[in-house]
């Protein structure tokens, strides 16, 4: 395992290099959070009726990162469809265990590359289905 | 001319109390002596003492017409009215040598703290002391520099290596949002609604709290599925590293569940019915399906009860669990380093 050495070829020491840009995208993030806190000022996050079992709403719907699963089960058999996540997420675990190779080139890489794009695009478009159905 | 001053330390001493004592004779027999005579010699004051002292029938006029007396010009003495008048010859000889000697005596001690002063050991400066005090005891300053000085390739810097860093930065804020809002929030379905009009509406910067939280939840878990993809790209799972991303699996998985376990809290009709449809998939697993429904909402519908273990789950189970797989995390990127691109 060569590459878990201390010694690179071309390094910086994590302290102050390192933590300097952690610290700066930190900040970064954090003005960008305190500018959310501003516009939930102007703007707020909102509650809607409260909730009762008797009276189903006409548009049910989940959150949205559970949203392209939902509109995956309005076409494929509801045990196929259920099982089938279940399934690429226990594929995803164990992939390090699976795909063992190392790498020599750059082709497997942009072969992923392409997989996560096509996999991204279907997800969105699944999601923004789910959204405006 | 130190040591000659300390060594006569107790002479000095002796004299000054000898002075003393004769000043206090002096005054006291001074003061008997005119108290012998019938008649008190007039103390100079000024002419307004006087006028309140009599009492005159002038001081009102002068009053009224809020013109000032004129300034004292006789009395310029006020500690004669104590130890009596300049006119003898011992009583300001021993007023002279009294504190003659306690001005030497206050000379003498700033030279020696000057001395002091010039002889002191160097400064050493406050943090450092405490650095030292924390060293003594817990000899920290070497795990510590191993810590802080490890190498790090310079290809770190890019900004797609920071996604990890700043989706456990988005833990922290949603961690102490979190708290805020559970100081105001309770977890039955009468009073869960009304507490989070009161964060929005009564609640100083409830409003912001509440946003912060909600809108950050969703930025955790883009940016956590961005950091996964990045890995992914870049085959970064690879040996040795595959339990590193397995922990990272589990941490999304965790992630979601925070989102899937907090969007019942509000208890609004969004909320429930939400959660309604997404137990109702969980439910429709082969085999254990009915299962994690029940498990999930504790019995057949979605009640007080879901709410109270959703409640549960989002503040206590689950961040311990993912406190336990970051450390994990961590402490293996740590360990193995950041992955070479290639």
């Amino acid at each position: 395992m060569p590459d878990t050495s201390d010694q690179h070829k071309d390094s910086i020491p994590f302290y102050p290099d390192h933590i300097r840009t952690e610290f700066w995208v930190t900040l970064g993030v954090l003005a960008i959070i305190i500018l959310i806190g501003v516009a939930g000022m102007l703007a707020p996050v909102g509650i809607g009726d409260p909730a009762d079992p008797l009276n189903t709403p006409a548009h049910v719907k989940p959150e949205w990162y559970f949203l392209a699963l939902y509109q995956l089960l309005k076409f494929v058999p509801k045990t196929a469809g259920v099982v089938a996540p279940i399934l690429a997420l226990l594929l995803i675990t164990i992939w390090p265990f699976i795909d063992r190779k190392t790498e020599k080139s750059p082709r497997p890489r942009l072969l992923r590359l392409v997989v996560v794009v096509v996999g991204l695009v279907v997800l969105i478009a699944l999601t923004i289905w789910g959204e405006v159905s | 001319m130190r040591i000659f001053l300390l060594r006569r330390a107790r002479l000095f001493a002796a004299i000054i109390i000898t002075i003393g004592i004769l000043l206090v004779i002096s005054a006291f027999t001074r003061a008997t002596a005119l108290a012998g005579k019938t008649t008190v010699p007039s103390l100079p004051v000024s002419s307004l003492g006087e006028s309140l002292i009599k009492a005159s029938p002038v001081q009102p006029a002068i009053l009224a017409s809020s013109k000032l007396p004129p300034a004292p010009k006789e009395d310029l003495c006020l500690h004669c009215h104590v130890t009596g008048d300049n006119t003898g010859l011992w009583t300001p000889l021993a007023r002279w040598v009294l504190f003659g000697s306690m001005g030497v005596i206050f000379a003498f001690g700033v030279y020696r703290s000057a001395s002091v002063w010039k002889k002191r050991s160097p400064w050493i400066p406050i943090p450092k002391r405490l650095g030292s005090w924390v060293e003594e005891r817990y000899q920290v300053s070497e795990p510590l520099a191993k810590f802080l000085g490890k190498p790090v390739p310079r290809y770190a810097l890019h900004w797609w290596y920071c996604l990890g860093g700043i989706t456990a930065f988005l833990f922290v804020v949603q961690a102490l949002t979190g708290i805020m809002l559970a100081f105001y929030y309770k977890p039955t379905p009468e009073a869960a609604y009304a507490s989070i009009q009161y964060i929005e509406t009564q609640v100083f910067f409830g409003a912001a709290i509440r946003a912060i939280h909600h809108w950050a939840a969703n930025g955790m878990i883009v940016v956590c599925i961005a950091h996964m993809l990045r890995v992914f790209i870049m085959g970064a799972y690879k040996r040795p590293r595959e339990l590193n991303w397995v922990s990272g699996i589990l941490l999304l998985v965790l992630t979601l569940g925070f989102g899937l376990t907090g969007y019942l809290l509000p208890w609004d009709q969004r909320a429930f019915w939400a959660t309604t449809v997404a137990s109702e998939i969980a439910g429709s697993i082969p085999a254990i399906g009915e299962l994690v429904l029940v498990f999930l909402r504790v019995g057949w519908e979605v009640t007080s009860l879901t709410l109270s273990r959703f409640y549960a789950l989002h503040i206590m189970v689950m961040p311990i669990l993912t406190l336990g797989f970051m450390g994990a995390h961590f402490v293996m990127v740590r360990r193995q380093g950041i992955a070479k691109p290639l």
